[in-house]
């Protein structure tokens, strides 16, 4: 009993002492590949398997962590209560271009993953991938994959996204600010989001509203898409 | 008392969350318990029920954090690195292609809608 607070307050600490100091190597840089839920999460990892602590007993502090999610994801409604006014004004394109995304997104996923013959476990893991990490987890738990996969498909699609994102979007000659919003936003996320900052206020606007709205379209249509493709 | 405040905001944003949760479990809505607390609480500011200052700064300072509040539940990718062996790379271009589709067909959708909408406007 002892010895499980004691595992419980060394490893929230230590997951806290990671992310801060990586934290502030991001805001020093501000290069892509060090954002700290990347390299937080490698640190971690690697001191896992140098000492070869398994995930379970690292998780006696990792949950009291990880339960802080649920309420975060609600709190997600503050600011985009705050974008109410860009989003009454642009309802058609912005609703649309979220729809179009997720439909796209998930049917794409799902019909690439099955040519490749990968398992449903994999499938369902992989779905959500343009979802924001937190709702992407629960997504993909309530319908049967492994969140914790999920979670490394979202940085996938946050990362690509980000990376090829730019040249892209230029090339298929998407340049009006709610255009790359949404692009980032509904592709990429909170990764995305960081991303169109870089573009302008209005770009980061529609992309956090399209990332928000995408979480609520995608874990809606989510359940409908295993349907579908009789998952 | 400054931490006071905070701790009322956060039981308030919590109470969301749980109440999603409950709503889940009780009607069997095939939803994160998380959405649906997102979605009463924009809901119940839409609808004016209290004034936004009540949550902000929690809600703030609760985002701030995000990326952190996911690190414990990524870190279980420690138990399925065989996933990426061999074939399991593909995953990894399937995942690159899907995003990349999914970002060309909602940026030229609202791209389009929005300047129909723009010049609409500018004839009338």
């Amino acid at each position: 009993m002892m010895n499980d607070l004691f595992l419980a307050l060394f490893f929230i600490g230590f997951t806290f002492t990671a992310y801060f100091f990586m934290n502030l190597l991001y805001i020093r840089f501000h290069f892509s590949f060090l954002m700290p839920a990347l390299t937080a999460t490698f640190i971690i990892v690697l001191f896992l398997l140098i000492t070869g602590t398994p995930y379970e007993t690292y998780m006696i502090g990792g949950h009291w962590i990880d339960s802080l999610m649920g309420p975060a994801v609600v709190a997600l409604a503050i600011p985009l209560y705050k974008q109410r006014k860009l989003l009454l004004d642009n309802l058609v394109p912005v609703l649309s271009g979220i729809l179009v995304g997720v439909v796209i997104g998930m049917a794409s996923g799902i019909a690439l993953a099955k040519l490749f013959g990968f398992s449903r476990t994999l499938i369902l893991s992989l779905l959500p991938k343009s979802i924001t990490t937190p709702v992407a987890m629960e997504v993909t738990e309530q319908l049967g994959g492994i969140p914790s996969l999920a979670a490394v498909f979202v940085m996938i699609a946050g990362f690509s996204g980000i990376i090829i994102g730019p040249v892209f979007l230029k090339m298929l000659r998407i340049e009006t600010p709610i255009g790359v919003g949404m692009g980032f936003g509904a592709a990429a996320h909170g990764i995305g989001t960081a991303k169109a900052l870089e573009y302008g206020a209005q770009e980061t606007s529609v992309s956090s509203v399209a990332m928000s709205l995408s979480a609520v379209f995608g874990s809606f249509l989510a359940p409908v898409f295993v349907w579908i493709f009789c998952l | 008392m400054k931490f006071i405040v905070f701790l009322l905001q956060f039981i308030f944003i919590y109470g969301f969350f749980f109440l999603g949760q409950l709503l889940r479990e009780l009607f069997g809505i095939p939803l994160p318990g998380s959405i649906i607390g997102f979605t009463l609480m924009f809901a119940a500011l839409a609808l004016k029920l209290f004034p936004l200052r009540l949550v902000e700064s929690t809600a703030t300072l609760l985002l701030s954090f995000l990326p952190l509040f996911f690190i414990p539940a990524t870190v279980g990718v420690i138990n399925y690195f065989d996933v990426f062996a061999g074939k399991g790379f593909f995953l990894i271009a399937v995942v690159i292609i899907s995003t990349l589709l999914t970002m060309a067909a909602s940026g030229s959708t609202s791209q389009y809608l929005g300047r129909r909408i723009e010049t609409g406007k500018e004839q009338k």
